[in-house]
């Protein structure tokens, strides 16, 4: 065995591309030649760094001995560096002076023990608050149910622009979920809180449409689906994966089978309280 | 059919993708300009896709990236003409930084958009191959050359960054 890989090879092994045993007979050959794993491994470094980089979650554990070992070189090296006057040469590094012992300072008092009380009750009250109470956790942007309200009012109603239906032509490939007893309609663009969105529109046994806005959002936190009662309509809000949702439609059995077919966790409703305007 | 969470996560890889892709430090410089082109490419690029079966996620998901892939070659084409500078290979110039994102962006497109299909969303080179509308062997030469000008950035920015207070000489001032 040369242990001598094909670069095409090393790629597909870098890239997850190899089946199983063409895997397994590159890592024999790996563990035989020190200079095919350093090309390997800088790969997988330039992979880290892509994906680290772009915001790509990273595949498998995380790599931390790589961190660990070059702060403890380094450790080593400040540890036995002479502490001597030499000259040091212009432009480097400004050495640290002689840490100075530590002078005792008068430093505020320690809480007495009815302050510490009153900090853990706090803290108490704040956890069952968060835990008891699903309404008070993070919330959709009110932007966004603003956006999904406003466009299913406007635009509902109206034809739309992207027919599910159609047999020939241009079709909504990425699937918008489908509840059992909606019938999709079609989609139309909208206008969302900060982007352009989706306005996926479905109808009820009786005709009525429901409405479903998508909108991409950036550095969104998610949040489980918020309910609320706007000018007569009943709104479903939620946000997750880098997206905002808001269902809206006349009843909340149509809305909550659409929150259900999104995959959103239906069963965990929090009211957020009829607000009318 | 997928479920909207799926959709969501291939939404969410696609855009990733096309913010890494189009933020060339040539014609977009910034993320709220990259942002803005994504906006725009992603919603073609979901829009005017042709019919695929019902349930084939996989084959969607391929298809709306070579889609955006498309968009924004016709794109990038488009402002190379305006330019009068034709389809210039050449990365922008200045002083490097050593980050990822850097090296990334001074790739040629072609070698940036193969590289990025693969590492960044997660595309088999079979897949790859597919969604750039080209033979396996080219897109596995050209992962081969991004890597291997990537690791050239790499080095020599940190060469760069290591010589850089021995290059430095400041006068002092009474």
């Amino acid at each position: 065995m040369t242990g001598r890989a094909d670069p095409a090879e090393t790629l597909a092994y870098v890239d997850d591309c190899l089946d199983p045993e063409a895997r397994r007979d590159f890592e024999a050959r790996l563990k035989a030649d020190p200079e095919l794993r350093r090309q390997v491994a800088l790969f997988e470094s330039q992979n880290r760094a892509i994906r680290a980089a772009f915001g790509a979650p990273p595949r498998g554990a995380l790599d931390l001995g790589g961190v660990a070992n070059g702060n403890g070189a380094r450790r080593v090296g400040e540890a036995t560096r002479p502490a001597d006057g030499t000259p040091r040469p212009a432009g480097a590094a400004r050495k640290r002076s002689a840490a100075k012992p530590p002078t005792a300072r008068p430093g505020p008092a320690a809480p007495g023990p009815t302050a510490r009380r009153l900090v853990g009750l706090f803290a108490l009250a704040a956890a069952v608050l968060w835990l008891g109470l699903p309404s008070v956790g993070a919330r959709p942007p009110a932007a966004l149910v603003a956006a999904g309200v406003s466009a299913a009012r406007a635009l509902a109603n109206l034809p739309v622009e992207f027919v599910a239906a159609e047999a020939s032509g241009p079709r909504l490939a990425l699937a918008p979920p489908l509840a059992p007893d909606l019938q999709l309609v079609g989609a139309r663009l909208a206008p969302g809180s900060q982007a352009a969105a989706t306005l996926y529109l479905y109808e009820n046994a009786r005709g009525e449409r429901v409405a479903l806005l998508v909108e991409p959002l950036d550095e969104v936190a998610p949040a489980a689906p918020q309910r609320s009662e706007i000018d007569g309509l009943s709104v479903v809000a939620w946000t997750g994966a880098g997206y905002g949702f808001v269902a809206a439609a006349a009843n909340d059995a149509d809305v909550a089978a659409l929150v259900v077919a999104a995959g959103a966790d239906g069963d965990s409703l929090a009211d957020a309280g009829a607000q009318r305007r | 059919m997928s479920s909207v969470r799926e959709w969501s996560d291939d939404a969410g890889a696609l855009r990733r993708f096309g913010l890494a892709l189009v933020r060339d430090d040539r014609f977009v410089f910034d993320d709220v300009a990259a942002g803005v082109l994504i906006d725009k490419l992603f919603r073609q690029a979901s829009l005017t896709l042709v019919d695929c079966p019902d349930g084939d996620r996989h084959a969607a998901r391929v298809r709306a990236f070579a889609q955006f892939v498309r968009l924004y070659r016709r794109h990038a084409r488009r402002l190379a003409a305006d330019e009068d500078g034709g389809w210039v290979e050449t990365p922008p110039g200045g002083r490097s930084s050593g980050s990822a994102a850097v090296g990334v962006r001074s790739l040629p497109l072609e070698l940036r958009e193969a590289l990025l299909l693969v590492v960044l969303a997660g595309f088999t080179h079979s897949e790859a191959a597919a969604a750039l509308d080209l033979p396996l062997a080219v897109v596995v030469d050209r992962l081969g050359r991004a890597r291997a000008r990537l690791a050239a950035h790499m080095r020599t920015a940190r060469d760069a960054a290591a010589a850089w207070p021995q290059s430095t000489h400041l006068r002092i001032v009474k």
